[in-house]
């Protein structure tokens, strides 16, 4: 499979020199043979949280993860469940039962060959402690069924099991049947991916070493999303953590790191044109929404929450909070994809309609009371987003007041019934797993985002996960876009990018939903 | 008539001495104004003051008007310092930041004043509490000022009034010290023990013979605070423990173009200039307020 390379929308308006450098970006796959060996230093603005794969769902530590661990089933490139450690799997007819083959010959890093006794294992610890636990509460129990096959017993049958399973949001990675025990946090770190841990310096970097014992899948012909042919060319990876932008982009700019998780768009534009950096563009990466506290007032009047919808202009939001890398989007979906509900809300999006909302606040009897708007000092597009709208909501005449406090404070008064009345968030592993997650987050048995829970949107939840067909999904995600747009609990902004850069040595590098470290090497 | 004569002379005195002491003020004033660095100083001063409280007039826009279509735009007539990451206007953010540099400034040297002089005093004045105070103000000391100032404002939550706290924790110690050196070596003095010969009492000493002779190292240790407080206020917002967003402070101007150093120069340059500057002047004013106020500095600047 050829490399695919998403070139930024900056380079792309450059003319003769985004060609130059679409020909550069091609030429590495026509003259250039890989080259093994060399050490890549990749750019975080974060610490991971845990390197134990199963415990944590933050982007800081998949970035690391995805590249030492794998799962059973995973998304190919084209967001579709593909298995990675799995042979496949056949379902009853009844949908009671899933048998799962396993590959064989696949090593652990240990130098152990992995069986159906980690693979129980290591899903059992996944019940225990996986930071989204509930996505095995479909399944009953874990049957060792042979050397190299589990079978899955069903509570009910669930249509959308395999989706979600893959999700790579805190992912069911196979470990030893050794570690099945380990308190979250305290495995040996060991896994079957391309790449080794090697050490961990918290608030300095994370290293891994190529396992040169690597299985690779055969069934392909090259990698394919976070599954397929994976093939480890380097030698080490360092995942560094520099917190401040502008040193990343410095250290980039002087060659002391090689690949950034996100550049500031600014530095983009300024370096698209640069010969030493190559920028990738990921459109679209999140949903930027703003949640609103149906239980505390005076967002807990629907009248309120219809205001602050139509009152709000979300191209301001988005173009400033996202510098300019994003894209209008009323839907609670990409679109284009398979479950996008179409036109239904768009009437209410982006009207910067304040008259409206105005008689809207009057009609509530809206008096003035405090809007506490949370949010974090940590990730520039939940504070910048929240700075412009408290200026919006004052244009309202609503009395916003911002609370800025740490990511993981925010994390934590969020989960309170009052004290906060907007929070503004990027949602954006969910959006990419589709529609049963994004709903996941606003429906019951989850804390829905915005407090209280919503009967109708319950039911419609419950249809979503037990539609028998595409269609029957589809039909009922349109539904749940209509009411998304009559509770108003949770406001669209759109959706935004994110903008990887590399230096240019840097080959076979493609954005993705990690950084893949396997098939890039180093020229020169 | 005896009587009338003496209140003649009695008045007659009176006038004398307040003619005189008009003539004094006028006498040190001019000596003030003299000064080079004085003058420097207090015309910078008075330039950022005037600012401040002219803002509302001086600034062209809102300092929290947002305009999406202006991102980042360099310095140009319409927007004299550029705009920054949100669009909004950098010269009205500056001036409405000096503000609250002004506010926090003044209110930590009125405070710290305050604050300092009492326990000065107190140490100085009353033996028994000169151990345990100066004991505790040494704690304080023993961490670095802004350090201090950045712990406490992260643990009371940022807000200016938060900030104003802090600073005044900070500061009041150095104040302090000034204050009871000054005051121990005044309250040794034999007018003092004539005071208190006399039969005056422990209030008016202290008020009337002692502080108003211990004015003037207070008077300079304030200028510096209200420098280092002005600074300090920058440090504190561009952690992000100052004055909460959108409302501008020159840290938090500073700590916005953090990140487009390279892009948008104009974000941080600007209010960093401005506070340079002002600090600067309270220096410059400090140094002059010191030469003209202590006549032994004085004297061995011009050799006498």
């Amino acid at each position: 499979m050829k490399p695919h390379r998403t070139i930024a929308r900056a380079v792309r308006g450059l003319g003769v020199a985004g060609a130059l450098a679409l020909t550069a970006a091609l030429a590495p796959g026509l003259v250039d043979a890989q080259t093994r060996g060399g050490h890549v230093i990749f750019a975080q603005g974060s610490n991971p949280p845990s390197l134990d794969g199963m415990v944590t769902s933050s982007q800081a530590s998949r970035n690391i993860t995805m590249n030492m661990y794998e799962t059973l089933f995973g998304f190919s490139e084209a967001i579709v469940p593909i298995p990675i450690l799995a042979e496949g799997y056949t379902v009853s007819d009844d949908g009671m039962t899933y048998v799962i083959p396993l590959r064989k010959g696949v090593m652990f890093h240990n130098g152990k060959e992995m069986t159906a006794r980690d693979v129980k294992a290591s899903l059992e610890r996944y019940r225990r402690v996986g930071a989204t636990a509930n996505l095995l509460s479909p399944v009953r129990e874990i049957e060792i069924t042979g050397e190299y096959e589990v079978t899955f017993h069903m509570v009910a049958p669930a249509p959308t099991f395999i989706e979600s399973f893959a999700s790579p949001r805190a992912p069911a990675v196979i470990i030893p049947e050794d570690d099945a025990d380990a308190d979250p946090g305290k495995t040996s770190l060991v896994g079957t991916g391309p790449f080794k841990f090697v050490d961990y310096v918290p608030d300095s970097h994370v290293t891994l070493e190529r396992f040169d014992g690597y299985s690779q899948d055969g069934r392909h012909d090259g990698p394919d999303g976070f599954g397929g042919r994976k093939t480890a060319w380097i030698d080490r990876v360092t995942f560094r953590v520099i917190t401040e932008a502008g040193a990343r982009v410095a250290a980039l700019e002087a060659g002391e790191v090689h690949i950034l998780e996100a550049i500031p768009m600014p530095a983009a534009r300024r370096l698209a044109s640069s010969p030493d950096i190559t920028l990738f563009e990921n459109m679209p990466w999140a949903f930027s929404v703003f949640i609103l506290n149906a239980a505390a007032p005076p967002t807990d009047n629907l009248k309120v929450r219809e205001a602050i919808q139509v009152g709000m202009n979300m191209e301001e939001v988005m173009a400033i909070s996202s510098e300019g890398l994003y894209q209008l989007n009323h839907r609670w979906q990409y679109p284009g994809t398979t479950y996008d509900p179409g036109e239904i809300g768009a009437e209410y999006y982006n009207l910067g309609d304040i008259d409206r909302a105005k008689a809207l606040l009057r009609e509530a009897g809206y008096n003035g009371e405090e809007f506490v708007l949370l949010t974090d000092s940590n990730i520039p597009q939940h504070n910048k987003a929240a700075v412009v709208i408290a200026e919006q909501l004052k244009a309202m005449g609503i009395n916003a007041r911002i609370n800025m406090v740490d990511w993981p404070t925010a994390l934590n008064l969020r989960l309170q019934d009052s004290g906060w009345n907007g929070w503004t968030l990027q949602m954006g592993i969910e959006p990419y797993l589709g529609p049963v997650a994004v709903t996941a987050t606003l429906a019951s048995p989850a804390r829905p985002h915005f407090v209280v829970p919503d009967p109708t949107l319950d039911a419609l939840y419950q249809a979503l996960i037990s539609g028998p067909t595409v269609e029957a999904r589809q039909a009922t995600f349109r539904k749940i876009q209509q009411r998304l747009y009559e509770i108003f609990g949770i406001v669209k902004l759109g959706d935004s990018g994110i903008m990887a850069a590399a230096r240019s040595n840097v080959k076979g590098y493609t954005a993705f939903r990690f950084p893949r470290m396997h098939d890039i090497w180093l020229e020169g | 008539m005896p009587a009338d004569a003496a209140h003649a002379a009695a008045a007659s005195l009176g006038a004398e001495i307040a003619r005189a002491r008009w003539r004094r003020r006028r006498q040190f004033a001019a000596r003030l104004f003299g000064h080079p660095s004085f003058l420097i100083g207090f015309a910078i001063l008075a330039a950022f003051v005037a600012t401040a409280v002219l803002a509302p007039c001086i600034a062209p826009y809102g300092p929290t008007r947002i305009n999406y279509r202006a991102i980042l735009a360099p310095p140009s007539a319409a927007h004299w310092f550029g705009t920054d990451g949100f669009g909004r206007d950098i010269l009205s953010r500056v001036v409405w930041g000096t503000r609250v540099s002004l506010e926090i400034g003044v209110s930590v040297v009125l405070l710290t004043g305050i604050f300092g002089t009492l326990l000065g005093t107190a140490a100085s004045y009353v033996r028994p509490l000169d151990g345990p105070i100066m004991r505790f103000l040494d704690g304080l000391m023993a961490f670095p000022g802004v350090l201090l100032a950045i712990g406490l404002a992260a643990a009371l939550g940022p807000s200016a009034t938060n900030a104003t706290i802090a600073l005044t924790v900070a500061f009041t110690p150095r104040t302090a010290r000034v204050v009871r050196a000054s005051v121990m070596v005044v309250q040794e003095m034999q007018y003092i023990e004539a005071a208190h010969a006399v039969g005056a009492g422990h209030g008016r000493i202290v008020v009337r013979y002692i502080l108003a002779n211990a004015l003037s190292p207070l008077i300079v240790q304030l200028t510096f605070v209200f420098a280092v407080a002005i600074i300090a206020e920058a440090v504190l917002s561009f952690l992000g423990v100052g004055p909460p967003p959108p409302a501008p402070s020159l840290g938090n101007i500073i700590a916005d173009g953090r990140s487009y150093v390279q892009e948008a120069w104009w974000i941080a340059v600007f209010p960093g200039v401005v506070i340079a500057v002002a600090v600067l002047g309270l220096n410059l004013m400090g140094d002059g307020l010191r030469d003209v106020i202590d006549p032994r500095q004085r004297r061995l600047r011009h050799g006498a």
